[in-house]
């Protein structure tokens, strides 16, 4: 699917004063695909056909990022975003979905999980951020209030797209960063980077580690296993932390496995929604797709 | 590039110091979430721009302001209406989430365009020395608007006005040989991040650029501007002598004024064409967001103290 194949795709619904757009494909059991920054729903897209053969695939802009809302004066954190994703859930009336998070999209599946427990059947974490393992020192120089002043949005955008190449193991085609970064290349995109940089907080992770023990739901930790942003470790200290949760890592795969090894992944999604009940938490162990 | 009044525009990116403050209180005032070609040409005679403000401001924060640019809205939707609906909406495949953005933003420009052309219009009676606020009701002066973006505004975002896509800079540059611009306007900047979209709506706008309806609709429209400006409760002033006092041209900001003058009511009236596409014109006459009001408060030497 191209990049403007994906836009048209994008559906949309008003929260309140804010708006998230987001992709409703495929129909049947809800996988919900909650994308990390500084990417977009687009993120999911080599994933996104091959799940919804068989499955209702949502694919939302988190608030801020993409195609939602980029106005201002409104909260960005990994918390509001879950309260946000729970508001949308409920607008297409799904009671229940798979929650698959990557990177601060991990973050908000983690919220979504211990805040809103009946939204997620079973949660999946990829490269997620986690503990204070977050934000980089990039993204976190790009929240500086004055940052999206500086250089133009042609400058940051190239400099993101460094950025992004790291978390590649093959080195990914100029048109695929272009996608990834579509929304950020004007001003008010820049600016709303800026604000989602501001908003990365690691006590909202910090504050769910306690928390994690006694999260009772079925989880998969899948991780790429190069990963320069979100080392292995984060992923062993998830797959220990959470009770019922494996650990899946992607061989030859760096921060976007989704990208990477579409196939790997769907694999290991597919094997871990066709389990029937999870395995108790002294089973937790790595197995490599 | 040089723009209008060959004033090399401030953008709010590039914006600092007084500049970066008034275009705050621009939006504030004004209610909108994004600074337009105007202000920021305005902000290239820099020596002046906080004086220009410092004198229009308390006009813009005025009842009689926001109803003068309603009137200007409901008054170019009829001249809209009888151009017809361009039809652009139609001919591009968007998607849902797409078609929304686009309505929002034509929503922004046709709520902010009548208030920037009653603005240029006040500016321009007061450089020619037209005195404003004289013989106007007090009630007028007795209640302000409620400063504050609207918070269901959408951002004033817009593409660089050199794009990178071959088939947006061939349209930019015929927008600005049409319409005879040193500069493309934001709307146009903005509609281009929907380049299929403006792809199809600027020929359908360019049809009838030169009809003798439109010319006459916005014609009409440049008039009631100027008979609002003059009922605006206060006086503005920006005399040649004040301008050059501030080491400013004052020629130089009369063309820039005029040429805006010249292009706003066009502007107005092709936005409300394309917002036909998505609203029926009873619902376009209304303000997109009408704006709350507080009792006004007045600084005298007596409240000084």
């Amino acid at each position: 699917m191209t990049l403007r194949e994906w836009q048209r795709k994008q559906r949309v619904m008003q929260l309140g004063d804010r708006f998230l757009s987001y992709v409703d494909e495929g129909g049947g059991r809800p996988i919900v695909l909650v994308h990390g920054m500084p990417t977009w729903g687009f993120v999911w897209e080599p994933l996104v056909s091959r799940l919804a053969r068989d499955h209702r695939v949502l694919v939302p802009d988190l608030l801020g990022f993409g195609c939602s809302d980029r106005g201002e004066g409104f909260d960005r954190s990994i918390v509001r975003q879950a309260e946000a994703l729970d508001a949308w859930l409920d607008g297409l009336a799904v009671d229940r979905a798979v929650v698959v998070g990557h990177e601060i999209g991990g973050g908000v599946a983690l919220h979504l999980a211990a805040h809103f427990r009946r939204r997620v059947g079973r949660l999946v974490l990829l490269d997620s951020v986690g503990y204070d393992s977050w934000p980089s020192e990039p993204l976190r120089q790009l929240g500086h209030p004055r940052a999206w002043r500086r250089p133009s949005p042609r400058t940051v955008c190239a400099l993101l797209r460094q950025l992004l190449r790291r978390g590649f193991a093959r080195a990914p085609s100029r048109e695929l960063l272009d996608g990834l970064l579509a929304p950020y290349a004007t001003d008010v995109g820049m600016r709303s980077l800026a604000r989602d940089a501001a908003a990365l907080d690691p006590n909202l992770t910090l504050e769910l580690s306690p928390l994690l023990p006694h999260l009772l739901v079925p989880s998969l930790v899948l991780w790429g296993a190069d990963d320069p942003f979100q080392p292995l470790r984060i992923g062993e200290r998830f797959a220990w932390d959470l009770p019922l949760a494996k650990l899946v890592v992607v061989p030859g795969a760096r921060h976007f496995a989704m990208i990477e090894r579409p196939d790997a992944v769907e694999r290991a999604l597919r094997e871990f929604l066709a389990e029937e009940e999870a395995r108790p938490p002294s089973e937790a162990r790595a197995t490599t797709h | 590039m040089l723009g209008f009044g060959r004033r090399r525009p401030v953008s709010e990116r590039r914006a600092s110091g007084e500049t970066e403050r008034i275009f705050h209180e621009i939006e504030q005032t004004f209610r909108v979430t994004g600074i337009n070609l105007e202000f920021r040409t305005l902000a290239g005679f820099d020596k002046l721009f906080p004086v220009l403000w410092e004198e229009a401001f308390l006009n813009v924060e005025t009842l009689a302001f926001e109803e003068g640019a309603d009137h200007l809205r409901a008054e170019a939707v009829q001249v809209a209406r009888a151009l017809g609906r361009p039809g652009a909406l139609e001919a591009v495949d968007l998607g849902e989430s797409e078609r929304f953005r686009l309505r929002a933003l034509l929503a922004l420009y046709h709520y902010v365009n009548p208030k920037l052309l009653l603005f240029t219009s006040a500016l321009s009676l007061a450089l020619r020395g037209v005195g404003l606020g004289a013989g106007v009701d007090e009630r007028a002066t007795e209640e302000s608007l409620v400063r504050g973006v609207p918070p269901a505004m959408h951002p004033m975002e817009m593409v660089d006005e050199e794009p990178d896509d071959p088939r947006l800079r061939a349209i930019f540059d015929d927008i600005r040989r049409t319409l005879d611009l040193p500069s493309v306007n934001s709307d146009y900047r903005s509609l281009a991040l929907f380049p299929d979209y403006l792809a199809e709506a600027w020929p359908r706008l360019k049809s009838l650029v030169g009809s003798a309806r439109y010319q006459q609709g916005a014609a009409e429209l440049r008039a009631t501007a100027r008979t609002l400006a003059k009922r605006l409760p206060y006086p503005i002033a920006l005399s040649r002598a004040r301008i050059e006092r501030l080491g400013e041209d004052p020629d130089a900001l009369a063309r820039a004024l005029d040429e805006f003058e010249r292009i706003l009511p066009a502007l107005i009236v092709n936005v409300a064409r394309l917002a036909l596409d998505f609203e029926p014109p009873e619902r376009l006459e209304r303000s997109p967001f009408p704006a709350a009001t507080r009792p006004a408060v007045h600084f005298t030497e007596e409240t000084a103290e």
